[in-house]
């Protein structure tokens, strides 16, 4: 058995490599999860079928997918880009509720129909996107200057942060921006100032355009640019960026910059497009799976759409899966945590080499082959 | 290969190690006698570090066989390897910084069956090793205050400590000053005196020649030959090696100096902890000349070559580049008004060991090497550009996609040597260019510097290794507790002066030009 598998000094970068063991996590992980299925009496086989088919079978389910999918993207590119700058940023919930109360404040702005200050539509969005852009970048801004600056911890700070942001949208709503009623969220925004779906009877909003170019301007930036370059030497060796002439602390700080307005733009993506209102709890975790999305995308921009649109997927195919079967809801939190781990933990695979004696063996999905 | 030989303690006979495609060790036989010091010496790659990590158990040997003490053994971790005698002191050292010596020493042994630790039991017995064998040895200071001379030696006394018969030195003196290295050859000694044997790996010539007793040469993972090092010489070893004829001196065209490129003018450098580094060091040099900085490490060569591109700010003082005051230039400023730098560190300062050849190729002038107004890079540009560096340098690659640092390290060295050398710099500062080097890689490292010099680069050539100090510099300073104890033109220089230079001495004994002790 030892005799099949020889370690590698370093792991298989290969593309092929990649997309086998990361296959392999997911498959293994829905094979764990049907096991725990059959207790109760369901049929796996036919749950992933209807999982399947709600998410991405349909264009209305994958169009439903593509929604949860939208804020996930606009997140994991913010940790893309700051985390390779070498920070160790995790404050994206606070961006993301910043954003979202930046873009109710200018919806509600007008009067409760109507665009804000009667603007034309075609000046509308460019000002809600850079307002609510800029807000996002201050607030990640000030935590990223701590750290820059005065070498303060990151990661502890913008944690924190997260809560101050929470109790400042909790003020909002339940104070300055609170409709009349017994619930604390803002009055619902004027129709005009939501983002228009893309086909009408689908639930895509255009807020997936948002992400796209989003993705596109970030692999443009990480590789064609010298700036791009230069914050990818300072999050991989600050001390041989400077060797190199590369300002560290500025890049750092223009990458902290670009990741909380991206951040931010994923909250209003969440209130002009889904819930067209600001209210308590509107984050729900979001900062934090966009984040996994971008580990398990390892950094890299492109990657990091095929995998929120799988993660998307799983939360709109599994709650429709737990509806039908009548299997209990942790059921797909358990699918989507296995997920993650066996995606990340199929790492260790890279690390060896599949040896067969004879080529009789039927080989083991979760090994990688000689790439 | 000797096999009459009386009393071999350990003999590896035919072993083969393969790493996925490599084969690191291609059946390798070598004897170690009792009481020899036995060089292992060979260029970088060529399987001698594999070959004693199977000897201590890191890793084991696919085929062949390991035999001690006339018994075939099987070492599955460094454990077995010690339990039979077998002990290695690492290039880097594996101790408990903030433990005490006596602490790192019994560390992982399990000698009183009671489970009660006895110090001060430990400590006696240490401190009656380290006297015998001179190694001067404080069991109950701090690791982390000791030099790290001393530190090589917490490491020798570990495995005398567990009775160690064959002691394998990894570079053992990769990291020590001209005196400690007398220190430890003195100790290896009088270990071989007491019958133990002592295994060096190392690529530096004259030390072999100065205590070992017999070197084997290894080239490309097999085992070249097993010499008497009486029956041999430094041009003879460096052959076999490399295999081919190497020059150890150096060609160089007579120096012509032209205008004054660099004009330090006595400059004082704090480090972070605010110790004095620097202080009144004065220097100038030449369009066309190579001024060597010698002097022990840690008296502030690097320091100075930190503030000559600032990335240590300087406290005082002034630098000027070509009459122009750049004491308040960033690094990136200083760059473009053509200083270039190969720094000592070439893994974590020099390059970028997980980026490509050709992403290393344009760090420094990644604004250069930009279209569009400089918005986007240019790849074709910077393709031609990493080609032209392997090709005119001799980097050995698969291709220009390969990551930096999968390169060894006399290849890395010939890109960062390239890449600055190619920017045409005015002024080079150059740190350790060859330190760990093999022989080949030296000479092609010395070349590159000394055609930049025949361009009119003016190079400041700071280094620790002597040989190459005398043999590359037109004129030399040395520096000692952070200033310029002294500045010899090359053609006066002895390695007996320099040395009483290094020492603290003043070059009132030597009829030379101006004095600049400060």
């Amino acid at each position: 058995m030892t005799k099949w598998l020889e370690r590698r000094l370093s792991p298989a970068q290969s593309p092929t490599a990649l997309a086998l063991t990361s296959g392999g996590g997911i498959l293994a992980a829905f094979i764990v999860s049907g096991l725990l299925f059959l207790p109760f009496g369901g049929n796996p086989l036919t749950a992933y079928g209807f999982l399947f088919s709600e998410a991405f079978g349909s264009s209305r389910g994958f169009g439903l997918s593509l929604v949860q999918a939208t804020p996930l993207i606009l997140i994991a590119l913010a940790t893309v880009v700051i985390w390779r700058a070498g920070l160790g940023y995790i404050g994206f919930e606070g961006c993301f509720l910043v954003g979202a109360a930046a873009a109710s404040w200018i919806a509600l702005s007008g009067t409760p129909q109507g665009l804000p200050w009667k603007l034309p539509v075609e000046v509308y969005w460019p000002v809600v996107l850079i307002v609510t852009f800029i807000a996002g970048a201050l607030w990640a801004g000030w935590v990223g200057a701590l750290r820059v600056r005065f070498g303060g911890n990151d990661v502890l700070i913008s944690l924190m942060a997260n809560y101050v942001a929470i109790f400042l949208v909790q003020y909002l709503v339940s104070g300055p921006m609170r409709a009349p009623g017994d619930l604390p969220q803002t009055p619902r925004l004027p129709h005009e100032t939501w983002l228009p779906l893309v086909i009408s009877g689908i639930k895509t909003h255009w807020g997936i355009a948002i992400a796209a170019i989003a993705t596109l301007f970030t692999c443009w930036l990480m590789r064609s640019t010298p700036a791009g370059y230069e914050i990818a030497l300072a999050g991989l060796n600050p001390k041989a960026a400077r060797y190199g002439g590369v300002d560290v602390a500025r890049r750092q700080m223009s990458a902290v910059y670009l990741g909380g307005g991206f951040a931010a733009l994923a909250g209003l993506c969440a209130v002009l497009g889904v819930q067209h209102r600001l209210m308590d709890g509107l984050s729900g975790g979001v900062g934090f799976i966009g984040l996994v999305i971008a580990l398990l995308a390892r950094l890299n921009p492109l990657m990091v759409i095929p995998t929120a649109i799988l993660y998307g997927g799983l939360e709109v195919g599994g709650s429709a899966m737990q509806r039908q079967t009548g299997l209990p809801t942790s059921v797909v939190l358990i699918l989507q945590s296995l997920v993650v781990l066996l995606i990340l933990a199929g790492d260790i695979l890279r690390y060896y080499r599949l040896r067969l004696p004879v080529r009789k063996a039927t080989p083991d999905t979760l090994v990688e082959k000689e790439s | 290969m000797t096999t009459a030989a009386p009393e071999v303690r350990v003999a590896l006979n035919r072993i083969t190690k393969r790493f996925a495609r490599v084969t690191a060790n291609d059946k390798v036989s070598m004897t170690i006698e009792a009481g020899e010091i036995h060089a292992l010496l060979g260029e970088n790659g060529a399987g001698k570090s594999t070959l004693m990590q199977i000897l201590y158990g890191l890793y084991q040997a696919d085929e062949g066989e390991i035999v001690v003490d006339g018994k075939a053994v099987t070492f599955r971790d460094p454990g077995d390897a010690i339990a039979c005698g077998i002990g290695m002191v690492h290039q880097e050292f594996m101790l408990v910084q903030p433990m005490t010596v006596v602490e790192n020493v019994i560390l992982g042994l399990k000698e009183s069956a009671s489970g009660v630790l006895r110090l001060k039991a430990a400590a006696a017995r240490l401190q009656a090793l380290s006297d015998k064998h001179g190694l001067a040895i404080d069991p109950w200071a701090q690791v982390q205050h000791l030099s790290v001379g001393v530190q090589q030696r917490v490491e020798i006394l570990k495995l005398l400590y567990r009775d160690a018969q064959v002691l394998i030195l990894d570079e053992p003196t990769a990291v020590l000053t001209p005196k400690e290295k007398e220190g430890l050859f003195a100790t290896l000694k009088s270990l071989c005196a007491e019958g133990r044997s002592v295994v060096i790996v190392t690529h530096k010539l004259y030390e072999i020649m100065a205590i070992a007793r017999r070197v084997s040469v290894m080239r490309a993972g097999k085992m070249v030959e097993t010499v008497a090092v009486a029956d041999t010489s430094e041009t003879d070893l460096a052959r076999r090696m490399v295999g081919r004829d190497v020059v150890l001196r150096v060609e160089k065209s007579p120096c012509q100096p032209g205008r004054t490129v660099l004009h330090v003018d006595n400059i004082a450098v704090r480090d972070e902890s605010g110790q004095q580094k620097i202080w009144r060091a004065s220097l100038k040099v030449a369009a066309g000349e190579i001024l060597g900085i010698a002097g022990v490490e840690g008296n502030g060569q690097s320091e100075l070559a930190s503030a000559l591109l600032n990335l240590m700010p300087i406290e005082a003082g002034r630098i000027v580049l070509e009459g122009e005051d750049i004491s308040a230039a960033t690094p990136a400023q200083r760059r473009q008004k053509g200083i270039g730098f190969i720094p000592a560190d070439r893994r974590e300062v020099g390059a970028f060991i997980s980026l490509s050849l050709e992403d290393n190729a344009m760090l420094g002038s990644q604004r250069s090497f930009t279209k569009s107004k400089g918005w986007l890079l240019d790849r074709l540009k910077i393709a031609r550009h990493a080609k032209e560096i392997i090709s005119r340098f001799d980097v050995r690659t698969p291709d220009a996609q390969f990551e930096a640092g999968k390169l060894s390290g006399g290849n890395l060295q010939k890109l960062i040597l390239g890449r600055e050398v190619m920017q045409k710099p005015k002024l080079l500062v150059v740190e350790q260019p060859t330190r760990g080097l093999d022989v080949g890689a030296v000479e092609a490292v010395w070349k590159g510097l000394l055609d930049a010099r025949d361009n009119g680069c003016a190079i400041v050539l700071i280094s620790a290794e002597l040989e190459e100090i005398i043999n590359l510099s037109d004129r030399i300073a040395v520096m000692y507790n952070g200033q310029i104890a002294g500045e010899v033109e090359a053609a006066k220089a002895t390695p007996a002066l320099l040395s009483e230079l290094m020492a603290g001495g003043s070059l009132n004994n030597a009829e030379q030009q101006h004095d600049q002790v400060a």
